[in-house]
This record gives C-alpha cells, structure tokens and sequence, in this order.
C-alpha cells in the first residue's frame, strides 16, 4: 500500500511538470500566431499581386515559346518541402510527410528542421524563412528549370484555412500554365519579352516560395497551440483522476491502521 | 487631372493602392512617366527613386531596389522586393 502511494504521488508530479511544458508551449505559439498570421496575408497579396502580372504575361502570345511554359513529358519533380523545426504540433509534420509518400521519386528540397531530418541536404530553417532565402532558392530553380534539369517543380505545404484546421497540400509553380480566363492582350514589352520574364519569374516563384513558407509557419503555430491546448487538457484530467485514486489510497491505509490499531487494542 | 489606379505591392505587404496621376520610376531603357491611359506595358524598374503624385496634387518618394512595372488597361502595378517610402 505505502509504494502504490508513493508511485502515485511521483506520477501526479511527473504530469503536473508536462502540464507546465505545454502550457509555455501553448503560451509562446498564441503569442506567435498574430506575427505568423500578419506575414502570411502579407504574402498572400503579393502572390496574388504577382500572380495576375504573371497571367497577364502567359497570356501574351509573344512569351508562349518561353522556356517556362513548356511542358515536358518526362518525369523528374523537384519539391519544395515544408515542415516545421519542431515537434509536438498535433499532426503537422505528420500530414506533411504523409502527402510526401505520393511522391517517393521526387528530389526533394526541405525546409524545416524536420524536413531536413529526414531528406537531408541543405539545412534552411521554417521560422523566420526570410525573403533572401526565398530568392536565393527560386533563382537556382529557374536556372535549373531553363538547363531542363527537371521537369516540374512543386511546393508540398501546409493550408491555413482556420486556426482549428490546416491541410497539407502541393502547388505546383513550374512549368508556367496558361489561365484560360485571362484575356489576350497585346502587350509593348520593354525591353522585350525575354528579358521581362527572366526578372518576373524568379521574382513569381520567389514570391510563392516565400508567402508558402509562412503559410506553412502559421499553421505550425497554429497547430501547436491546438495541440498543446488538448494536452494540457489531458494532463489536468489525468491530474485529476490520479489524485483521486492517490486520496482513496490514503484513505485506504489510515483505514486499514486503525483497524490494526482497534484489533490490537482488544476491546 | 486624369487619374488611375495603381498598386505598389512588396513581400511585406501592399505599399500604396490608391488613385494617383503620375508615376516616375527609371526603367531598363531610361526615366519613365506613366500618366492615366497608358498602352499595355510591361518593363522592368532599375533601382533607385520611384516618384507617386496623388490624386490631390501632393507627392511622394520612395526608394526601391528594383522591379517590375505592368501597366495594362484597368490596372498599373509595381512590384518590387523592398519598397520604402522616403519619409516614414
């Protein structure tokens, strides 16, 4: 009786401390979820921004023959991939990972410490994924992409769509397609067509790179506060339950002694 | 006179979306104006000083890093990578 006590009272310590543990989790994710949020709208707009020039400009018959809109048969994907630097955040890099099975024969680039974990190569961090970095990769790609060294190239990340829920998912950047509902136009190209969608495109691909990653990074937050919240959640029940078998234990053994006690009296 | 909308619009965020008369940027083949009506156009924007005139007369200066201009013939967005405005 007197070690299930004991064993009790360590487990209702050892809980109470991962209670603490998420709940500073939880705290430092709410407190991050405005900025992360902020950022992603903010990158948002300007891919919507570059996304209706980029339109625009596949709409134009002078840029068809550009090497960015070609289609190509082969089979070769490269894959931006999206995950977060840390754990316990519910099912976000689990989701992540999951989708990526589709696509076992992808070369993947990761970002995240989790995606660089388990695909290696180039480590580049998922907070604070800046603008220099988002560049620094998109124009490698467009090379690559122009030298025909892959075929297509996608970004496997995370949808925001509320705070309670974030889907993995995969946009495909390259090769440029046509929106069919922009109108043809004839467009004066300054210098002239080439050069433009030599600096447009980096910049559009940038641009998604960029705004992904911090869709990906509000939703890690975002994640993460919800999982911490049922944690915590988990923890106080458990508390809770645990106490209340360690007080009948208690109560248990006084009962017990005095029994002892009465029977050894003799009266 | 004439105004038209324009859009300045960075990674950090949308810089100014409101009616303007003018702008003044250096493009790729030398100083640009772009005033209300302009054809469909699309350059690229040197780095250096980027001038606004607002709807009321009044003016503005920014610095950019460089871009591109796309003027087509409902709307004339900037895009620019860093974008700040001379005075704030």
């Amino acid at each position: 009786m007197g070690a299930d006590i004991k064993n009790l009272r360590l487990r209702i310590r050892s809980v109470d401390s991962t209670l603490h543990l998420t709940k500073a989790m939880g705290l430092v994710a709410s407190s991050k979820i405005r900025r992360a949020n902020d950022a992603m709208l903010k990158g948002r707009e300007y891919v919507s921004a570059v996304g209706e020039m980029v339109d625009t400009l596949t709409a134009s018959p002078e840029c068809a023959k550009s090497p960015y809109m070609e289609k190509r048969d082969g089979n070769r994907t490269r894959l931006i991939v999206i995950a977060g630097d840390r754990g316990l955040c519910g099912g976000y890099n689990a989701n992540i990972f999951r989708l990526m099975r589709e696509y076992p024969d992808a070369e993947v680039i990761p970002v995240g410490k989790r995606a660089y974990e388990r695909f290696g190569r180039e480590f580049i961090p998922a907070e604070g994924f800046s603008r220099a970095d988002g560049y620094r990769l998109a124009k490698q790609l467009c090379e690559d992409f122009c030298a025909g060294e892959f075929d297509r190239l996608g970004i496997v990340y995370t949808k925001y769509v509320s705070i309670m829920t974030q889907d993995a998912d995969i946009r495909f950047v390259l090769p440029l397609t046509r929106n069919e509902s922009a109108k043809e136009s004839s467009i004066l190209f300054e210098p002239n067509e080439a050069e433009i969608l030599a600096a447009a495109i980096p910049e559009y691909v940038s641009g998604i790179i960029t705004a992904s990653a911090r869709e990906s990074f509000a939703c890690e937050v975002a994640a993460r506060r919800m999982a911490m919240d049922s944690a915590g959640k988990n923890a106080e029940q458990m508390i809770s339950d645990l106490t209340l078998q360690y007080n009948r234990a208690r109560q248990g053994a006084i009962t017990q002694e005095i029994t002892e006690i009465v029977a050894g009296s003799g009266v | 006179m004439r105004t038209y909308h324009l859009t300045i619009s960075t990674p950090d965020g949308s810089m100014l979306s409101e009616e303007v008369s003018a702008l003044f940027a250096r493009g790729i083949e030398g100083d640009l104006a772009i005033l209300a009506g302009h054809t469909p156009f699309v350059t690229t924007v040197k780095a250096g000083t980027v001038r606004v005139e607002l709807a009321d007369g009044s003016e503005k200066a920014a610095t950019t890093d460089g871009g591109i201009l796309s003027v087509s013939a409902d709307s004339t967005t900037l895009l620019s990578g860093t974008f700040e405005w001379n005075n704030e």
